[in-house]
C-alpha cells in the first residue's frame, strides 16, 4: 500500500503534471477574477484540454483550475465591489471598504492566504477521511446507491434552488437527456430520432459549455451592452502595513480561519449546498462570535478570513462524496465526474481498489495546486488585478469563439457545436424561468449511474418491486427521500396558499 | 404578463410536451424489450412520468391559490408583473445565436481564418466595440492564436 501512495505522489510531481496544474491555477485565477466567469464556466471550457494529457495531469489542471477560480473571484469583489463568483460576496462586504482605504492589496492578500488555508485543511480531511469511509461504502449495493441518487438529486433540487418543483423537473430532464444514446442491456440506440451522431449519447462537454459558460454569456450581456462596464480607479497604499498581513495579524485569525475551513468542509461534503452557502455561514457565525460585529463590513478582516477560507474548504469537501460514493457535492464535483469518465475512470469507492496510484496522485495534485495558489497569488497578484479591467466588448467575444471552438474540440464534430448551441438555448430559457441548470447538469452525468443501479436492482430481484424492503439502508435512504419531496411540496403549497 | 400567467404557460407547455413523450416519442424512438433485462423504454417513461406529475402538481398549485387570491384579494406577489431580468430578450438572444449557428457553415464554405475574422468582427460589434483598430487586433490575435494552437498544437483537423 506504502508503495502505491508513494507512486501516486510521484506521479503527481512529475514535471509535466506540475506544469499542467500551475497553468491551471493561474487560469483559474484569471476567470475567478472576470466577473461573471466561475471556476465550473472555466472547467466547462477546459474540459475539452483535457483529452490531450494523461488522467492524473487532467484532473490535476482541473483542480488547479477550481482552486484559482475561487481565489480569483475576491479579486473582483475588492476592487470593483462586484463578486466574480457567488461565494465571493461575502468578501466583497469587507474587502471593498478595506480597498477604498486603500488597503485593497492587504486585503487580497488576506484572502489568499485564508484561501490556502481553508484549502489546505479541506484537503487533509479529505485525504483521512475519503478511504475508511470508501471502504464502508463499498458494502452498498446497487439499491442503495440508486436510492442515495434519489435523495441526493432531492437534496440537490431542495437546497439548490427556490422551488423544489422546479428542481426536480430540472433534475428529471437532465436524466432524460441522459438516456439518449445506446441502451446499456440491449446495446440499440435509444431517443436518437434517427440522428447516427446521437447514438454514442450526450457527452458532457456540449452541455457543460452550453448551459454552464454560453448562455451565462448571453445574459450578462444583456446587462453589459451599452454600459461600460465597472472601471477599476483603486489606488494602493505605499505603506508595508497597508500592503502587507503581518504573521502576528495570522495568528490572531488562526481561530476564525479554523472554524470557517471546518463550516466550509462540512458544507461541501454535503451534496447541494455549494460554496456560497458556505462563505456566508462562515462570515455570519463569525459576525455572531464577534465582540465588534457592528465593525463588520467597514474592512474587517475577519470577515475576509471566514468567507474565503470556508468557500475554499469547500473544494476538498466536495471531492468527498464523489471519491467515496461517486456522488458530486457541487457543480465543480459534478465536472470532475466527467473528466474522470473521460478517462475511462468511474469515480466511486471502487477506485480505491481499481486507481488506488491515481487517487494518491490526485491527493498530490491538490496538494500542490495549493502551494502553487499561494506562490501565483503572492507573485502575480498586481498583475491579476488587471485583468479586472479588461472591457467587456473584448472579453466576451473571445469567449464566445473559444466556447465554440471548445464543443468543437472535444470530438472534432460539428456536431457538438450545434448540441452546445441548442443547449446554450434551452439553459437560456430555463435560467429566465427560474428552472436550476444546475439540476440538469447533476442529473444528466448520474443518469447513467442510476439507471445501471435500477437495472442491478430489477435484474437481481427478478423484477420483485419488494427488494428494496429487504435491504435496511435503502429503505431509510429513500424514506428520507420522500420524507424531503412531501415536506417541501407541502411548504411549497403552504407558502402559496397564505400568500 | 403577470408571473402567475408565465408560469402556468410554463407548466402547462412541460406537461403537454411530457404527454408527447410519453405517448409518441419514447414508444416511437425506443428500441423494444428484448425479452431479457430491462426495457429501454423503464427510464425515459420514468422520469418523463415525474416531470409530468410535478407540473401538473404546480398547475394545481396555481389554481388553487389563484381561486384563494380572487376569494381574498390579498395575492399581489404572483400576479405582479416580472422583473426585468426575468423577460426573455429574443431579439438579443437571436443576434447573438444567428452568427454562431451560421459560423461552423462559414468556416466549411470560407476556411477558418476568413470566417473567424468575420465572425469575432460580428460579436465585437454585438457587444459594444466600436473602436475599428481594437476589433480588428482583437479578432486577428484570438483567431490566430486559436488556429496555431488547434492546428500546430493540438494537430486537430480543423473545422
Amino acid at each position: 500500500m506504502i508503495e502505491v501512495i508513494i507512486a501516486g505522489f510521484i506521479d503527481a510531481l512529475h514535471p509535466l503534471n506540475l506544469l499542467f496544474v500551475l497553468v491551471g491555477v493561474i487560469a483559474g485565477v484569471i476567470a475567478g477574477a472576470i466577473p461573471g466567469i466561475n471556476g465550473p464556466m472555466a472547467i466547462a471550457l477546459c474540459i475539452p484540454l483535457s483529452y490531450y494529457m494523461s488522467p492524473v495531469a487532467a484532473i490535476g489542471f482541473l483542480v488547479g483550475l477550481n482552486k484559482g477560480a475561487f481565489f480569483g473571484g475576491s479579486i473582483s469583489g475588492v476592487l470593483l465591489n462586484t463578486p466574480g463568483t457567488p461565494e465571493s460576496a461575502a468578501t466583497t462586504w469587507d474587502g471593498y471598504p478595506l480597498a477604498v482605504q486603500g488597503k485593497g492589496e492587504k486585503a487580497l492578500r488576506m484572502a489568499l492566504y485564508a484561501s490556502v488555508t481553508g484549502d489546505a485543511f479541506s484537503t487533509v480531511v479529505l485525504i483521512l477521511v475519503a478511504a475508511p469511509l470508501a471502504a464502508v461504502a463499498l458494502y452498498m449495493g446497487p439499491p442503495e446507491i440508486f436510492a442515495l441518487i434519489c435523495l441526493s438529486m432531492t437534496i440537490i433540487a431542495g437546497l439548490g434552488t427556490q422551488s423544489i418543483l422546479r428542481g426536480l423537473i430540472a433534475a428529471a430532464f437532465g436524466v432524460l437527456v441522459g438516456t439518449v444514446g445506446m441502451e446499456p442491456v440491449s446495446a440499440l440506440p435509444r431517443l436518437t430520432f434517427g440522428l447516427y451522431q446521437l447514438e454514442r449519447g450526450i457527452s458532457l462537454v456540449p452541455i457543460g459549455i452550453g448551459m454552464l459558460a454560453f448562455s451565462e454569456l448571453i445574459i450578462q450581456l444583456e446587462r453589459h451592452i451599452g454600459n461600460g462596464g465597472d472601471a477599476c480607479t483603486m489606488t494602493f497604499s505605499a505603506k508595508p502595513e497597508d500592503r502587507f498581513i503581518s504573521w502576528a495579524e495570522y495568528r490572531g485569525l488562526i481561530k476564525t480561519l479554523l472554524r470557517a475551513s471546518v463550516a466550509g468542509t462540512v458544507v461541501g461534503a454535503l451534496p447541494g449546498l455549494g460554496a456560497p452557502v458556505a462563505s456566508f455561514f462562515a462570515y455570519d457565525q463569525e459576525k455572531k462570535r464577534s465582540k465588534t460585529p457592528e465593525a463588520f463590513g467597514t474592512g474587517k478582516l475577519e470577515g475576509i478570513a471566514a468567507s474565503e477560507s470556508a468557500n475554499s474548504a469547500v473544494v476538498g469537501g466536495s471531492l468527498i462524496p464523489l471519491f467515496t460514493l461517486g456522488i458530486p457535492g457541487n457543480v465543480a464535483a459534478a465536472l470532475l465526474i466527467g473528466a474522470f469518465v473521460i478517462h475511462g475512470m468511474i469515480p466511486g469507492p471502487l477506485m480505491f481498489e481499481q486507481n488506488a496510484r491515481l487517487i494518491y496522485a490526485v491527493y498530490g495534485s491538490l496538494i500542490v495546486a495549493n502551494i502553487f495558489l499561494l506562490g501565483v497569488g503572492l507573485v502575480g497578484l498586481k498583475s491579476f488585478c488587471k485583468v479586472v479591467q479588461i472591457p467587456a466588448a473584448i472579453l466576451y467575444p473571445v469567449i464566445i469563439f473559444t466556447c465554440i471552438m471548445g464543443a468543437y474540440l472535444a470530438e472534432y464534430a460539428v456536431f457538438d457545436v450545434a448540441l452546445m448551441l441548442f443547449f446554450a438555448f434551452v439553459a437560456y430559457f430555463m435560467r429566465k424561468f427560474d428552472f436550476n441548470h444546475i439540476c440538469f447538469i447533476i442529473g444528466f452525468i448520474l443518469a447513467p449511474i442510476w439507471e445501471t443501479a435500477l437495472q442491478q436492482v430489477i435484474i437481481s430481484s427478478e423484477n420483485s418491486p419488494f427488494m428494496f424492503f429487504t435491504r435496511p439502508v435503502a429503505i431509510i435512504l429513500m424514506g428520507i427521500t420522500i420524507y424531503v419531496v412531501i415536506k417541501s411540496i407541502r411548504g411549497s403549497f403552504r407558502k402559496t396558499l397564505t400568500v | 404578463m403577470t408571473i402567475r400567467q408565465r408560469d402556468n404557460l410554463i407548466y402547462g407547455g412541460i406537461a403537454l410536451g411530457s404527454v408527447v413523450f410519453l405517448w409518441w416519442i419514447i414508444p416511437a424512438y425506443t428500441p423494444p424489450y428484448p425479452g431479457y433485462g430491462v426495457s429501454a423504454a423503464l427510464l425515459p417513461n420514468v422520469t418523463v412520468g415525474i416531470i409530468l406529475a410535478l407540473s401538473a402538481l404546480a398547475l394545481v398549485r396555481n389554481a388553487l391559490s389563484h381561486v384563494l387570491a380572487k376569494s381574498k384579494r390579498t395575492d399581489e406577489s404572483r400576479s405582479g408583473d416580472m422583473r426585468e431580468a426575468d423577460r426573455v430578450h429574443l431579439w438579443h438572444l437571436a443576434r447573438f445565436m444567428i452568427p454562431c449557428v451560421l459560423l461552423m457553415p462559414a468556416m466549411k464554405w470560407m476556411g477558418f481564418i476568413p470566417a473567424g475574422l468575420v465572425f469575432m468582427l460580428l460579436i465585437q460589434y454585438l457587444c459594444g466595440q466600436r473602436k475599428p483598430v481594437t476589433g480588428v487586433l482583437v479578432a486577428v490575435g484570438i483567431v490566430g492564436a486559436l488556429y496555431a494552437a488547434m492546428r500546430y498544437g493540438l494537430g486537430v483537423p480543423m473545422p
